[in-house]
């Protein structure tokens, strides 16, 4: 197996004693959504909240000094770091897919009419507000650790709120937006080229800061 | 290969503590005590050969390779056993073995088996239900779990009961039978030592003081004793410590100047009273 999937694998264990609460917090966005009457918005409270547990991983690390335990396995830190990017990628999927099942489900049994571009839209939406949330939390966990790092996970919140309030000052007919507005290939294709460089400068920074880091 | 540790100029600095041009060697088969008072650098020496700090100087070598270049190999060669748990509190046993044995492609899930058996550990139990030994003995069966081939203990013993220390230092023994594995382990209860290790290297205040045999280290000096009015100051020069009573003197010499005093008691040295009397700046540190 490889190191990075075995690094990732480590996370997984690390927050298996949580997973009832990961999932609860996957619940609320539901009511969100049905109160509002808008799958965006369920969908985006999601990854939001699963955004704020990315942090556990740390924490539980933390809490028991498992950094010494990093320290000896036989494991280079720039796969251990890709391999917690890689653990918090898979998270963030399995949210996404959740709400995508269970709030149309929601909003659709309450007489919403749910079409595929909206399910896209969402999925779009939500993919890109957790990136933007997780490449800032992530380097800031490395660099502070989980207590004094635990201001990055306000980071979410902040983002959430700074979106909702950018989103209408953008003119709705701007050529641009119009264009990548009605083509959701090129919005997804956006959406995507903007998630993977974040990602990449993320990852980067994260690496510089373990690599420089004392155990 | 000789030598499955061999430690050439180790240096690292702080900004309140330096550890300077430390060197060792540990051959294939023995066990090594790491010796020193709190705060002499043998948990930074270890981090050092862990690479988890960075060293200013020097060069360490494990079963021949660069503990830097060679990190991940060198790594899957080693066990390694802190004084407190490194594991997750919430996992079971049996969840330790699964988070773990993924890194090392040699583990034996019956060698895992076989250990827990031994040492009473229950596969089901939460490692924050285990006692601080249990929790030693779970670190120390991952270790043998890939057959590592060099033991790096840091403090085990510190905190165990009497019983729980009697029963770590046999598994040491035992570990190095063979002749094929090696133990370094840092402590400060000298009775340890005394029992298990072959080699003592004893760094005080960042400085090597003694790297060699136990034999040869216990062997270097002895306890002169005597009244105070026997107290001479050529004696005062000589020791290396002295400590006086009311009642009179104990002085720790070079067993080389030893004659000088030959009407005076003289007894062996404990390798306490080795560290006692050559610790001169105990206070400054933690």
């Amino acid at each position: 197996m490889n190191n990075i999937l075995k690094a990732a694998k480590l996370d997984v264990a690390l927050v298996k004693p949580y997973i009832k609460t990961i999932c609860f917090t996957l619940v609320l966005p539901i009511v969100f959504a049905a109160i509002n009457r808008s799958l965006l918005t369920g969908v985006s409270f999601a990854m939001c909240f699963i955004a704020m547990t990315t942090g556990y991983t740390f924490s539980v690390t933390e809490k028991n000094s498992m950094e010494r335990l990093y320290g000896i396995l036989p494991i280079k830190k720039s796969e251990m770091v890709i391999g917690r990017y890689l653990f918090v990628l898979v998270l963030g999927m399995f949210a996404l897919v959740i709400s995508l099942i269970t709030q149309p489900i929601v909003l659709r049994s309450m007489g919403e009419n749910i079409r595929v571009l909206d399910i896209v839209s969402a999925a779009i939406g939500g993919l890109f507000m957790f990136a933007l949330y997780t490449v800032f939390q992530i380097p800031g966990y490395y660099k502070y650790g989980a207590i004094k790092g635990r201001v990055f996970m306000y980071i979410p919140v902040v983002g959430f709120l700074a979106t909702l309030f950018l989103l209408p000052q953008i003119p709705a007919d701007n050529p641009i937006v119009v264009t990548i507005a009605n083509s959701p290939i090129l919005l997804m294709l956006l959406a995507i080229v903007l998630v993977v460089v974040m990602y990449a400068v993320s990852i980067w920074f994260s690496i510089r800061i373990m690599e420089s880091k004392e155990m | 290969m000789n030598n499955y540790l061999e430690v050439t100029n180790l240096s690292k600095s702080f900004n309140s503590f330096q550890l300077h041009n430390i060197s060792f060697t540990l051959p294939k088969g023995y066990i090594m005590g790491l010796i020193g008072p709190n705060g002499s650098g043998k948990t930074t020496t270890i981090k050092l050969i862990l690479n988890m700090l960075a060293r200013n100087g020097g060069e360490i070598k494990i079963m021949g390779l660069d503990n830097i270049s060679d990190e991940q190999k060198v790594k899957s060669e080693l066990g390694v056993v802190f004084d407190t748990n490194y594991f997750s509190d919430d996992w079971k046993v049996s969840q330790v073995e699964k988070a773990i044995s993924v890194f090392y492609t040699n583990w034996s899930s019956k060698i895992f088996a076989d250990m827990l058996k031994k040492f009473h550990i229950a596969p089901d139990k939460k490692v924050k239900e285990l006692s601080k030994g249990m929790q030693m003995k779970l670190m120390i069966a991952c270790a043998f779990s890939y057959d590592a081939k060099l033991l790096i203990l840091d403090e085990p013993t510190s905190g165990l009961d009497p019983v729980s220390r009697d029963e770590l230092l046999k598994i040491l023994s035992e570990y190095i039978e063979d002749g094929e594995h090696s133990v370094l382990f840092s402590t400060h209860i000298t009775g340890d030592l005394e029992r298990a290790a072959d080699y003592i290297t004893y760094i005080s205040y960042g400085e090597l003081f003694f790297s060699g045999s136990k034999d040869e280290f216990i062997d270097m000096f002895r306890i002169v004793k005597g009244g105070n009015d026997e107290l001479s100051a050529n004696l005062s020069n000589k020791a290396v410590g002295i400590r006086t009573f009311p009642t009179g003197f104990e002085a720790l010499v070079k067993t080389e100047h030893i004659g000088e005093f030959s009407d005076l008691s003289i007894e062996p040295a404990t390798i306490d009273e080795i560290i006692v009397f050559t610790s001169k700046r105990g206070e400054d540190y933690e």
